[in-house]
């Protein structure tokens, strides 16, 4: 099938470096320049024809293309084996819930979040062990680099564009990761939320920057849980108050202890739920007075119910550090599972 | 619109079809803006949106 | 050599927009103010209500505030809307 971008010459490689940056296209690293083969190559590997509508993104009614999103994929360095892992992150953040406009046009300046479950992880090389939250492997890294070009390329949402975020965080370059099922004892993510059993599935969130935690000192899963309460409730005292996803990553370090004391993700979810809550009053210790009102008695929990928390077993084999992810605006942008088979019909990941 | 956001204002209205759609601007920003400094900007605003609401004079006093 | 490489941006579809007919005058009229909702917001259209009735004839401003300030409003205010002269919208932070 035809290609219907435009289609541009120029010399070579390094040209073609200068030709993208000149025009805003790209974060500012290189890119993998986009070719006929290479768009195509990863269309053949998700079987989507070029024109094959991935959905509306319903403040510019903008239609998304496999063909676009298999250019700025190529661009960010994907592999065609990438490319269905591509196509369904994105096809879940325009479901409704994920509300895409609001996260990546705010001040607030939060990443999208992408977790990756099942057997896809395996065969893209994706540990979900070292390094988990940062450039642990050409797949995760790559992939999230994608999601940024497209928001970027097909979206407008370039910083001072309609990306009007004050600060951002380096999760705007790439925030991508697989969840370590193999070293894990409890149920994948994607399976708890709705998942069937084996299947490769994206979840989606509209995140801040990961906020590590560190507690080696106990075997104790309350104590452990403690440290991460704590730190929700910081966010929620110095950035945002309102109930949402917050997602926690626990190391295998850690998880051992809770496997030890046969605790599951839902023990987990129900102790967080029950203990991060904050009073409106304990704005006044942090600067916050301005706005407590006569309100100060009011509590706030951080998620509205267990399952908003999304547990993660990620991280390297040694060393006590979790992390708390919380969401940009908890109310507003919803964390979205999707199943990798329902957007890339026969594919094999 | 706040001054601060008075771009992407124009590049919304570009993506969506309407290329410089006129709007009216006020200081930036309102979350730690007093009461008086906001009834100021009120009345800013309300003389813009006179004008930008209605049909140009036919003096052409605009 | 040379290479032929695709343009990765949404490439510009023709889109037609109308602004809505400009007024003859405010008198008279009903005007919808649609706030974001964030702080200041309340006493800023508070105010602006109050200059349009009271300094530009606007017989009544109906205010109305979205659901979630980072997107677009609910199609029951838009439903709304058909009954006004005219909208007024704002962001800001």
């Amino acid at each position: 099938m035809t290609l219907s971008s435009k289609s541009y010459a120029v010399d070579d490689a390094a040209a073609a470096q200068e030709f993208f940056h000149s025009r805003g296209w790209t974060d500012g690293l290189p890119v993998v320049p986009p070719t006929t083969e290479a768009v195509q190559a990863c269309l053949d590997e998700a079987s989507m024809p070029a024109d094959h509508l991935v959905g509306i993104e319903p403040v510019r009614e903008r239609a998304i293309t496999a063909e676009k999103l298999a250019i700025n994929a190529v661009m960010a360095g994907c592999l065609p084996v990438h490319f269905p892992v591509v196509v369904t992150a994105f096809a879940a953040m325009l479901q409704a819930p994920f509300e895409l406009h609001g996260p990546t046009a705010s001040t607030g300046g939060c990443a999208v979040l992408i977790v990756v479950n099942g057997p896809v992880c395996e065969t893209l090389g994706m540990s979900g062990s070292f390094n988990a939250l940062a450039a642990s492997d050409r797949a995760t890294t790559a992939i999230g680099r994608a999601i940024r070009l497209i928001l970027g390329n097909l979206l407008d949402a370039r910083p001072g564009g309609i990306d009007r975020s004050t600060l951002g965080h380096p999760g705007k370059i790439s925030y991508c990761l697989a969840e370590d099922e193999k070293n894990s004892p409890w149920l994948p993510l994607a399976e708890e939320r709705g998942v069937a059993e084996g299947l490769s599935a994206v979840t989606v969130m509209a995140a801040g920057a990961p906020r590590q935690i560190m507690n080696e000192w106990t075997t104790e899963p309350e104590q452990i849980l403690d440290t991460f309460v704590s730190e929700i409730r910081a966010n929620m005292r110095h950035y945002s108050i309102w109930p949402g996803n917050y997602a926690i990553v626990l190391p295998p370090q850690l998880r051992a202890h809770f496997a030890a004391a046969a605790w599951s993700k839902a023990d987990i979810r129900r102790y967080v739920y029950e203990n991060a809550t904050i009073r409106r009053a304990e704005w006044a210790e942090c600067g916050k007075g301005a706005v407590v009102g006569d309100r100060g008695d009011q509590v706030y929990p951080a998620l509205p119910d267990p399952d908003h928390l999304l547990v993660i077993a990620a991280g390297g084999p040694a060393g006590g550090f979790g992390a708390v992810i919380p969401p940009w605006f908890g109310t507003k942008s919803h964390a979205v599972t999707v199943a990798i088979g329902d957007c890339v019909d026969g594919c094999d990941l | 619109m706040t001054s601060q956001f008075a771009t992407s204002a124009e590049l919304m209205a570009r993506v969506l079809g309407a290329d410089g759609y006129p709007f009216a601007i006020i200081d930036h920003p309102m979350s730690s803006a007093t009461g008086d400094q906001l009834s100021h900007r009120a009345r800013i605003a309300a003389t813009a949106i006179a004008s930008l609401l209605l049909l140009p004079s036919s003096d052409g006093a605009g | 050599m040379s290479l032929q490489i695709l343009d990765p941006t949404h490439e510009a579809d023709p889109r037609e927009f109308r602004p809505a007919a400009r007024l003859e005058s405010l008198e008279g009229t009903t005007v919808g103010l649609l706030s974001n909702g964030k702080k200041g917001t309340r006493p800023f259209f508070a105010a602006l209500a109050a200059e349009l009735e009271e300094n530009y004839g606007v017989a009544r401003v109906v205010q109305v505030t979205k659901r979630n300030f980072s997107a677009p409003a609910e199609p029951e205010i838009f439903q709304q809307a058909k009954q006004w002269d005219a909208l007024v919208a704002g962001v800001g932070d």
